[in-house]
């Protein structure tokens, strides 16, 4: 695979030049934080971040998608026919992604993407993506990548690397997105075994470094019900607001509901985010809800990403250690702190 | 603020025990800079769990609704008179409340920190009397607390508890010459499209994750409005009509009774300032009805009563 | 709520409040006259209208 190295306004050069084949998106200021954004919003771009407010998952799975559109006019021999809305699902190259999001989107794809259902519009979304990686020379205290499968300097998910290393980014592609995407990158030069040396020694030095903080090895062999029924879930639960910040700011929430909107005769039907936080999530029909305790919410949410979905594929939590939820939730709800609980649990004691 | 963590936790201890109050709810030291969790007591072994200091800018107010035991509760001025609002609209009874209150000189804006820190990721914020130490992995940097007070603290004129059962300290002095409304005032000087322009923008970033909502005391309806759905009266995807018109009642449903206490901007995930929404009513309530909320138990709200001499300019 | 309304941007001489008695016929004219006026000269409404949603 391909790897080259830019001096750092090279490389910004470089994005910009891309115009022709991506549509490039990448963590720009907005206000008080990072947002991604197409780079023609760009005054100057910093790659300083420590990561963005929200993950990019807006970017493949919108807040709000337009599913189909339909028309209520009588005179419209196609009245009341559903038409899959037009999407844009040209390339598009998410630049400066940090490797707990591009984790996320494996994790998330098991939802998507698996062969019982396949949701057409994530998957087109993803394919026309190249996920161009920022490594984390300095991970973030909240941060637990490496807690739960992941790392500072992970590639999973992504298609491309780049290294920070200092004046210069080393980029490496990881698949044959990555090395198409790099051949479209004006400039730069291939990197040398020196580099690529620095590159790795300074990953494995960060690696090494970042504390393993969270345990997570118990939880596979917890029986569900003794965790269901723990006693701690009201302590945790206490303070929590029900407010939606955790799953909306977290790159491996996927849930989603479906609304019909019409104005006039015309009518389209959409899919929003949706939160486990919210007592409508699960209101059902008939006026029952089967979660209208704070509790029994809180809980479905960290039963879901921290026992749920390790029983049902086996293959660690759905959760990429981002932090978000931990450094965003306005009454201090932690993650790490909760997993521990779950963790050190011991039924009967 | 040791003083006060210290006198909170033997109080709490001391209710706890001799059976004055079943729980009582305070806040314990957050696991992140800046960030305090709310929590609630019931062993009086735990009372070293409490904390206080000047990251406690949530209302507690807000866990007090459908609770039915007996509450012991923390108050700063604004928090208790939520407590009053509460008491007022029957969403508890004054009886079942044991109000600890706290003297408040104002809390931390995080997200001010945050910007004059660069940005930078905060490892610890300690609060030193006056004073708060901001420390990162390459700088360390030291703020006058009351240089740094959340919007809502630094125009606060009620920063003692109107209604308590017990002081942790002496009253704190009241702010003098506050203008609580100056930048509303220069948002009624504009022209419509620019007051238009001006709101749009500040809510352009919302996620309609409902913290503000949430974090509210005020907003306590078993359903909220927004989570109708027959009739449904506001779309749920972020079309920005939709979260104007969520911004608009929300803050409207508050007339009259909103306290200024700043939880709501506190908990927004993009830093929204909604107050100013609220602060308009606020405003109108004081000019038009003289009126600031939850002072007293002695008298009901503005909307909540008809006196022949009410403003009525608006009605023909 | 008007003073809200036209806090945010909302034209004053759009929102209109009145009490009229089901005996103040007059009163009900006039007032229905001047709310025509009113709303005439302000044009029809630039903003918050929501149509389809704006939604990606």
């Amino acid at each position: 695979m391909a790897n080259k190295v830019f001096s750092k306004d090279a490389w910004l050069e470089a994005l910009g030049g891309l115009k022709e084949h991506y549509r490039v998106f990448l963590p720009l200021k907005d206000g008080d934080f990072f947002t991604y954004k197409p780079i023609e919003e760009a005054k100057k771009i910093h790659f300083d971040y420590d990561n963005t407010r929200l993950s990019p998952k807006g970017l493949i799975f919108p807040q709000s998608e337009r599913m189909f559109e339909f028309s209520l006019d009588t005179q419209d021999p196609e009245a009341n026919i559903l038409k899959e809305a037009p999407k844009d699902d040209s390339p598009r190259a998410i630049v400066g992604v940090r490797p707990c999001d591009a984790h996320a989107v494996g994790l998330v794809r098991r939802n998507f993407d698996n062969p019982e259902y396949r949701d057409p519009w994530w998957v087109k979304h993803v394919e026309a993506a190249t996920y161009v990686g920022l490594g984390c020379n300095a991970p973030c205290a909240t941060c637990f990548c490496k807690s739960v499968g992941g790392g500072p300097f992970n590639e999973e998910g992504l298609d491309a690397m780049m290294v920070d290393l200092g004046d210069r980014f080393l980029v490496r592609a990881l698949t044959e997105k990555g090395e198409e995407f790099l051949s479209r990158v004006q400039g730069g030069e291939a990197a040398d075994e020196e580099v690529l040396k620095e590159a790795r020694e300074l990953a494995q030095k960060v690696t090494d470094e970042m504390p393993d903080t969270v345990p997570t090895g118990r939880l596979k062999d917890l029986p569900v019900m003794a965790l269901f029924e723990a006693p701690f879930w009201e302590e945790v639960a206490f303070a929590c607001l029900n407010c939606g910040t955790c799953t909306y700011l977290c790159p491996t929430c996927w849930c989603f509901d479906i609304q019909d909107e019409v104005y006039k005769t015309e009518g389209i039907r959409l899919r929003n985010w949706d939160s486990c936080m919210f007592p409508l999530f699960t209101l059902h029909g008939s006026g029952h809800n089967p979660r209208d305790q704070k509790f029994q919410r809180v809980r479905q949410r960290f039963m879901h990403k921290l026992k749920y979905y390790v029983d049902k594929y086996g293959d660690g939590v759905q959760c990429s250690g981002c932090g978000r939820c931990v450094q965003f939730c306005p009454v201090n709800i932690d993650i790490r702190r909760v997993c521990g609980l779950m963790d050190a649990y011991e039924p009967g004691a | 603020m040791i003083q006060y963590t210290d006198k909170i936790r033997e109080i709490a201890g001391r209710l706890l025990k001799d059976g004055t109050v079943e729980v009582f709810i305070g806040y314990r030291k957050g696991t992140v800079p800046m960030m305090n969790e709310p929590v609630l007591i019931r062993d009086p072994d735990q009372v070293d769990t409490l904390h206080w200091d000047v990251n406690c800018g949530l209302n507690l107010c807000n866990y007090l609704t459908r609770r039915t035991e007996k509450i012991g509760i923390l108050a700063t001025g604004c928090n208790s008179r939520n407590i009053v609002t509460h008491i007022i609209e029957n969403q508890i009874k004054r009886e079942q409340l044991y109000i600890v209150g706290i003297p408040c000189t104002g809390m931390v804006d995080h997200r001010a920190v945050k910007r004059a820190v660069g940005g930078k990721e905060i490892l610890s914020a300690e609060q030193q009397g006056e004073k708060l130490i901001v420390k990162g992995a390459d700088f360390e940097k030291t703020f006058e607390i009351k240089e740094i007070l959340q919007s809502n603290c630094a125009v606060c004129r009620h920063r003692n508890p109107v209604e308590v059962d017990e002081m942790v300290a002496d009253p704190v002095p009241e702010q003098e010459g506050v203008e609580p409304y100056k930048d509303v005032e220069s948002v009624e000087g504009m022209e419509p499209r620019k007051k238009w322009e001006f709101f749009t923008r500040l809510i352009s970033r919302c996620l309609r994750c409902y913290a503000c909502r949430n974090a509210c005391p005020l907003c306590y309806c078993p359903t909220c409005f927004v989570d109708e759905s027959r009739p449904q009266w506001v779309g749920k995807s972020n079309d920005p009509t939709d979260t104007m018109t969520f911004h608009f009642l929300r803050a409207y449903h508050c007339a009259g009774r909103c306290t200024d206490c700043g939880a709501c901007e506190r908990v927004c995930p993009v830093g929204i300032s909604m107050r100013q929404f609220t602060k308009k009513l606020n405003k109108d309530a004081e000019e038009l009805f003289s009126w600031e909320a939850g002072l007293t138990l002695e008298q009901r709200p503005p909307l909540d009563v008809y006196r022949p001499d009410d403003y009525n300019d608006f009605i023909k | 709520m008007k003073n809200l309304l036209e806090h945010i941007g909302i034209e004053p001489g759009r929102l209109h409040f009145s009490w009229i008695s089901s005996a103040e016929a007059t009163k009900f004219v006039d007032v229905a006259n001047q709310v025509y006026e009113a709303v005439k000269e302000v044009g029809p409404a630039q903003v918050f209208i929501k149509r389809l949603a704006e939604v990606a």
